[in-house]
């Protein structure tokens, strides 16, 4: 969650107080939307990614996971990366952010662990918005875009 | 004339003109239906300091002489006082007090910020944006709107280009913006001719001034207002954007026929805000004036992340652009 707004700079995350820095050698996205550490983000975008032209700008808590939609035909997997679903804690807007390669992955499983215990309405609120969230049976996709394919998934009950 | 005439009888040869065109130290100044090319008196460029000790003292002795920092003390539309010095030449001695001027800071690489006066004594600004090629930039007019209500001067935005309307299909809701926020459109064709009877009207009788970036065609309207002018035209580029060409290379005022006066000026491609502070830029967006004092920090509210923002919620009602707002932001990140 980005401290001050105005730049695409390196920024201090709002919710957990740490200096981000938002070099692509580190993130490895051009755009850090969200802090590596919390994953709370920062309700900036109105219309589009990076427009910055919304005056909410209220803390947004990452909520659960989905999938971006796969455009390759013959990729691996028919889906694409995985994304944090983020809400904005004052208007309830949704949006979808990509996960940066520095990104906690212990936190990123954590918001699944939490997401499963989400109500239904919120499922169907982001369906209405057309997003997908993951749910209990997509654990193996979870922990394999984490970890890679030859990882484990450890004994974890995901209920 | 020789100099004891001059003693003898100083009212006659000071003369008070408008200068009309400024270039290279060369001033253009219409005085009695006459030309005169005018240079500039050091004394322009200097303050004369006098002891304060005992005003009632008779003796006005200089003190002291300080150099004023400026770029140019005189601009075009400024009421001078000028000394004759042979047929059709003289110099200029005093700039008379302005009504109005529009003023940036002066786009030259230096550690002191100078002001540059574009022009003085204006009763109109035409902000002229295109419908396409260039693509408007409208974060550029909230600059020239925001400047125009901090020297207290009226604006009509003109749009032009008019005939490339199907270039440019979000035009209409973009334009509508500032229809709403109640400041005049007026959308013309100097290719075509449409609009410019309603500009005539409008310009009749006041002194106006049209600012806008390179190839919007301010030059190609003027010519369409008063044809016998002939100015310079050129078409813009062809690259992705259509950025136009810099035709126009120095600022002048034309005298138009039909009465009143209009200074065409250079594309302007930076124009920062000169003398307005961070605290009063919302009072310079009309649609946000209102809602000034009433954030929960009162007046003391930045408008960025304060909570309980009046302005903010505001923009997520709907009832101000965040576009607008967007501008807002990007001026007081400037300030």
């Amino acid at each position: 969650m980005k401290a001050r707004l105005a730049t695409f700079g390196d920024f201090k995350c709002a919710h957990c107080r740490v200096i981000v820095p938002s070099v692509h050698l580190v993130s490895g996205v051009n755009n850090r939307n969200h802090c590596p550490y919390c994953l709370w983000s920062c309700h900036l975008d109105l219309y589009a990614a990076g427009d910055r032209l919304s005056a909410c700008k209220a803390p947004m808590k990452p909520i659960g996971l989905t999938l971006k939609a796969g455009r390759k035909k013959y990729q691996r997997e028919a889906r694409g990366e995985l994304m944090l679903i983020h809400q904005c804690t004052e208007c309830r807007a949704l949006s979808i952010n990509r996960i940066a390669a520095d990104d906690d992955s212990e936190t990123v499983l954590a918001v699944f662990q939490e997401s499963l215990a989400l109500a239904h309405q919120m499922h169907i609120l982001c369906e209405e918005n057309g997003i997908v969230m993951l749910k209990a049976g997509d654990a193996k996709i979870v922990y394999t875009q984490l970890y890679g394919y030859q990882a484990e998934i450890p004994m974890i009950s995901w209920a | 004339m020789n100099t004891n005439d001059k003693r003898s009888s100083p009212a006659h040869e000071d003369d008070i003109g408008v200068v009309f065109r400024k270039n290279l130290g060369h001033y253009t100044v219409h005085a009695n239906g006459r030309e005169i090319d005018c240079s500039l008196s050091s004394l322009l460029h200097k303050q004369l300091i006098f002891p304060t000790a005992d005003p009632t003292s008779l003796r006005h002795t200089v003190q002291d002489v300080r150099e004023i920092h400026h770029v140019d003390p005189v601009a075009v539309g400024d009421r001078v006082r000028y000394v004759e010095a042979e047929e059709g030449r003289g110099m200029i001695v005093e700039v008379l007090p302005r009504n109005s001027k529009l003023s940036r800071p002066a786009p030259v690489p230096s550690q002191r910020v100078f002001e540059q006066v574009i022009v003085s004594n204006a009763d109109l600004i035409l902000p002229v944006f295109t419908v396409a090629n260039p693509t408007p930039k409208w974060a550029l007019l909230d600059r020239y709107l925001v400047s125009a209500a901090a020297a207290e001067i009226p604006v009509l935005i003109v749009i032009n280009k008019l005939d490339l309307a199907w270039k440019n299909p979000s035009f209409d809701e973009e334009i509508e913006i500032y229809r709403r926020i109640g400041y005049p459109v007026l959308l013309v064709s100097a290719a075509t001719g449409e609009g410019i009877e309603e500009l005539k009207q409008t310009l009749h009788g006041k002194q106006s001034v049209m600012v806008g970036k390179s190839g919007v065609g301010k030059t190609s309207l003027l010519n369409a207002i008063q044809p016998g002018l002939g100015q310079r035209v050129r078409a813009v580029g062809n690259g992705k954007f259509g950025k136009g060409r810099h035709t126009t290379t120095h600022l002048e005022m034309f005298e138009l026929d039909f009465g009143g006066t209009l200074v065409d000026t250079p594309g302007i491609r930076e124009f920062g805000l000169w003398n307005i502070m961070a605290d009063e830029l919302a009072y310079f967006f009309p649609e946000m004036a209102g809602y000034i004092g009433q954030c929960k920090f009162g007046m003391s509210c930045h408008h960025d992340l304060e909570p309980g923002c009046a302005i903010r919620k505001a923009v997520m009602a709907e009832a101000i652009s965040p576009y607008r707002y967007q501008s807002y932001m990007n001026l007081r990140g400037e300030l």
